[in-house]
């Protein structure tokens, strides 16, 4: 009666065989294998793959069951298996992404509905109320006016450009709030990118510069945004974050407009700025909408300032070009950091 | 004991519970219990894990608890092993876990 039901870890990367397994179980569920996961909790009845879960850092995906094993305690196994298997790989705040006619079965897993892309996703979180303590703390830091601004930053390093816009938001703002992306997938780590925005608007008074969090472009909220050098583009990841900033961090500290920087170069950004509009300002949606506001890109000798080209100089030492695109403290980190004499031609 | 970092302890499974312990920004203690059957044994519940906490002297930190429907009992041990990770305990105080 009872068939040998059994659970195991599989690094997709490493194990071929069960890779195209788990493909063919996400096939027959409508859904792709993301390359993404690092590891996949599997679950074999007598031999045949009949379930899995995908781990990515902190998010849960690729979740599918197959379809004769569906109504037994199965799932709840599953979900036990993969909420341990983070715990185990030191990831405790978990969210997971499912299709919205699946979100009742994963509030069984424990976790909560964040926002839902109509039909197409829903994001949710293994806590009931860490998304209300992150706004209470956001509340605490709200600041009286008419009109309240908001930026998002990676300063991938802080250039002239990210002055520019953060300048021009706050002399059309009462108060403006910065936030810098939080993860560490970039060229410069998170704390040296927040230093050198902190040092590079320290001279502005009406504004508050912020920790990233979770639930700003992050790897769990926006995985796209990190693979954007590879040419990845998943549109539907920046509606979840757009929607993240709409419904919960706009409010709780009254942001009514948005800030951005026009977008030449990166096909990515421009998508998310394009997006932006759609999401903040047009979607209805239980709160009042945010106005994006996008402010052409600030040049140099004509072309407009980038990261992206700083990155490029840098890998050239070429710190006299660099130096018309960045503000001082940026020119003095780069220089201290990459020295001129480990050029490797 | 001092919550120092996350644990969770359980499982999702009926008749058993998850326990999600962490370290709180505000050095508060706050419990949220969600559970299948909360109308009928929501107080009871609490009471249960409140009175775990109290004998282990927990006196901050996050406590989320996803009952399935759990005797008593399998609170207390799901709720002490939780937290017994929770603040890396070396040395058990027996006579606190009973």
């Amino acid at each position: 009666m009872n068939a040998t039901v059994e659970f195991y870890t599989v690094q997709p990367k490493d194990a071929p065989a069960e890779r195209e397994d788990i493909r063919r179980l996400l096939a027959a569920n409508d859904l792709e294998l993301d390359d993404q996961i690092e590891a996949f909790v599997v679950c074999r009845r007598e031999g045949r793959l009949v379930a899995c879960a995908g781990l990515d850092h902190a998010t849960i995906k690729c979740v599918a069951v197959a379809e004769d094993m569906r109504g037994e305690s199965l799932s709840l196994d599953l979900g036990s298996e993969v909420i341990h298997l983070a715990a185990a790989r030191g990831q405790f705040h978990l969210f997971l992404y499912s299709a919205p006619h699946n979100l009742p079965f994963f509030r069984g897993w424990g976790f909560y509905p964040l926002v839902e892309v109509p039909e197409r996703v829903v994001l949710m979180e293994n806590s009931p109320v860490a998304m209300e303590r992150y706004c209470d703390s956001l509340r605490a830091q709200r600041r009286p006016g008419q009109t309240i601004g908001g930026i998002v930053l990676n300063a991938n390093p802080f250039t002239l450009g990210h002055r520019y816009l953060v300048d021009q938001a706050a002399r059309a703002c009462d108060w403006l709030h910065v936030f810098v992306v939080k993860e560490d997938a970039s060229l410069f780590s998170y704390a040296d990118r927040y230093a050198l925005v902190a040092a590079g608007v320290k001279d502005i008074d009406n504004l508050t510069l912020y920790p990233g969090s979770d639930y700003i472009i992050s790897r769990a909220t926006f995985p796209g945004y990190f693979l954007k050098d590879k040419g990845i583009v998943e549109s539907s990841w920046a509606a979840v974050d757009l929607l993240l900033f709409r419904d919960y961090i706009a409010p709780a500290l009254g942001i009514d407009r948005r800030y951005v920087g026009s977008e030449p170069f990166d096909a990515v950004t421009n998508s998310y700025n394009v997006q932006m509009k759609h999401w903040l300002q047009q979607t209805p949606s239980g709160e009042r909408p945010v106005t994006v506001v996008e402010i052409p890109r600030a040049s140099s000798g004509g072309v407009a300032i980038s990261a992206t080209e700083v990155r490029r100089l840098l890998a050239q030492r070429d710190f006299g070009r660099i130096a018309a695109l960045v503000p001082a403290t940026t020119l003095q980190f780069l220089e201290s950091k990459f020295p001129v004499n480990h050029t490797v031609q | 004991m001092k919550v120092t970092k996350e644990a969770i302890a359980g499982t999702l499974e009926s008749s058993d519970l998850l326990v999600k312990v962490a370290p709180s920004a505000r050095g508060t203690r706050d419990i949220v219990i969600r559970s299948e059957v909360i109308k009928q044994f929501g107080k009871q519940i609490k009471h249960v894990v409140t009175d775990t906490l109290d004998k282990l002297s927990v006196s901050g930190g996050s406590i989320v608890v996803e009952d399935k429907g759990a005797l008593d009992c399998v609170i207390r041990a799901r709720v002490q092993a939780a937290v017994l990770r929770a603040c890396e305990c070396k040395e058990l105080e027996w006579e606190h876990l009973s």
